[in-house]
């Protein structure tokens, strides 16, 4: 097959094989939740953090209350996080409001 | 890299980072993160952060990592350097030590004689196979979909080519031999989900697939073992389909009576059962299917967005086209957004999985914007559209891209 070279340079190769254990040290992560007084936010930084990176949040696209509620939703139900029925509403509000469509990029009146 | 004046606009200082992080200044570019690039859609900054054994690439997450290569590689040769190959990982509890001595693959399930090899056992099945051919992430160009698509937003770079060496499924499994019953193969890897109870990433090939001699556990990328990030030391290779098949670091295939029905198979990764498995903007599927092969691509590789090319003076423009493998015939290039069209010049031929090069010579006899495009053809007929097509998980990408050069 023209794709396809059959090679025997077993010997060859054996020179690139590694005998000690390969070991890596990942970079620090760096993304932190941004701060809020919304309840939402001590939640989201209580139990997101444990399972993963908050870089996820940052690049979406502005996105509506219901993506967050299926994404918080998901990690609940199909990933399993134990995230209690009571902390799911908190967390979406702050997620909305600080990373989605409800977020406030002009300053409050009065602020 | 970092100083290059014509990269500047493209490169921030790591001042953004600052903001809502403790680390800031001379502490964050200690832990390597001093550079960030702008991706051309909403939300698009990133830092280029070094992960081990790998130059500056663009993080996307850091916990699991998902690198992406920055396009400017793919004008540097047609095989996309180790230390530049992107990263895609789903589950954070990932391998970061492997000791290649006590590393055993396991081969079990509906076989005549479960199996536990050792890399060395691995290495002497067979006189080792090789293939040149492209990985591809489902989502890549995600960032890109419009309407916009959540999921990883990722830009043009999570793709890459290479040359894999390892052993073919088929060996393996004709060693253990399959029973009768024996209808798909499930791929397992050492990295692991963070929970107990988060659905491990498994992926399955039916069992023809798996047999058809192509589809291989490589142990070297490029002529190198693997890097740890790209599945170091033993991955799927499986020629002409989305990344999501590649499974990283396997240890463990079990063949299987009935059509595995894990989450990554039976609820992720699948795209609308419709012709070009698309749907209206917008609209969801009434019935969906496991992704299978890669669309038809091309790109220019020579010119960027907002370069300037000289009137009266050739340029050679240079890029790279892929598909599915069955592949590439023709590659057309026009220079008036879409107008006319001329054939480009095929260039070295690495294998039909392969990135396959192509150049032609343009010559502007005009000041002012060129809208360049690139559009290919494979041997049997498939071309990319020139409308983009939409699903709902954004996958799939294969619109003809465009880029705006200016002539001066």
């Amino acid at each position: 097959m023209k794709n396809r070279r059959f090679i025997a340079l077993v010997a060859a190769l054996g020179a690139v094989v590694r005998v000690t254990a390969l070991e890596i040290q990942l970079p620090a992560e760096t993304a932190r939740l941004i701060a809020s007084p919304l309840p939402g936010y001590a939640l989201a930084t209580g139990m997101c953090y444990n399972c993963h990176s908050v870089d996820y949040f940052k690049m979406q696209p502005t996105s509506a209350r219901a993506y967050w509620q299926a994404t918080v939703t998901k990690m609940q139900k199909t990933f399993a996080a134990p995230v209690p029925d009571e902390a799911i509403a908190p967390i979406v509000d702050y997620l909305v409001k600080t990373y989605g469509a409800e977020k406030s990029t002009a300053p409050k009146p009065g602020s | 890299m970092k100083s290059a004046p014509d990269r500047r606009r493209f490169l921030q200082t790591s001042a953004m980072l600052a903001t809502g992080a403790a680390l800031g200044g001379p502490l964050s570019r200690l832990l390597g993160a001093a550079d960030t690039v702008l991706m051309p859609f909403e939300n698009g900054e990133r830092d280029l952060v070094a992960y081990p054994q790998k130059r500056p690439l663009i993080r996307m997450t850091a916990r699991p990592p998902q690198l992406e290569t920055p396009f400017a590689v793919f004008n540097e040769g047609l095989l996309t350097p180790n230390d530049a190959f992107f990263v895609r990982y789903h589950l954070s509890d990932i391998p970061t030590s492997v000791d290649p001595g006590a590393f055993r693959l396991k081969i079990h399930g509906k076989v005549a004689t479960p199996l536990t090899l050792s890399l060395d056992d691995i290495k002497k099945l067979a006189p080792p196979v090789e293939v040149v051919a492209v990985n591809q992430c489902s989502g890549n160009s995600r960032g890109f979909f419009k309407p916009r698509v959540n999921g990883g937003q990722l830009g043009h770079g999570a793709m890459g080519n290479a040359r894999w060496t390892g052993v073919a499924v088929k060996t393996i499994l004709e060693k253990a031999g399959l029973a009768k019953e024996a209808r798909q193969v499930a791929f397992n890897g050492l990295d692991k989900p963070p929970l107990p109870g988060t659905p491990d990433f498994v992926k399955a090939l039916d069992v023809d697939h798996a047999l058809d001699g192509e589809v291989m556990l490589a142990w070297a990328m490029n002529g190198e073992d693997l890097p740890m990030l790209n599945g170091y030391p033993l991955r799927l290779v499986v020629p002409g389909y989305y990344g999501t098949y590649w499974v990283k670091h396997v240890d463990d295939i079990e063949v299987l009576d009935s059509v595995f029905t894990g989450f990554w198979m039976s609820a992720a990764y699948r795209t609308p059962d419709t012709p070009g498995r698309s749907v209206a903007p917008g609209t969801t599927a009434k019935k969906t299917e496991p992704i299978q092969r890669f669309t038809i691509r091309s790109f220019i590789t020579s010119l960027t967005d907002q370069a300037t090319v000289t009137v009266g003076r050739e340029t050679v423009v240079r890029g790279i086209a892929f598909d599915s493998g069955q592949g590439i015939r023709e590659v057309a290039f026009s220079s008036d957004g879409g107008r006319t069209w001329r054939v480009a010049n095929l260039g070295e031929d690495l294998g039909r999985y392969s990135f396959r090069e192509w150049k032609i010579a343009f010559t502007p006899t005009q000041r002012g914007s060129h809208t360049l495009m690139a559009r290919a053809l494979n041997r049997i007929g498939e071309s990319q559209p020139l409308e983009p097509l939409w699903n709902p998980a954004g996958y799939l990408r294969n619109v003809v891209e465009t880029v705006h050069v200016e002539a001066v």
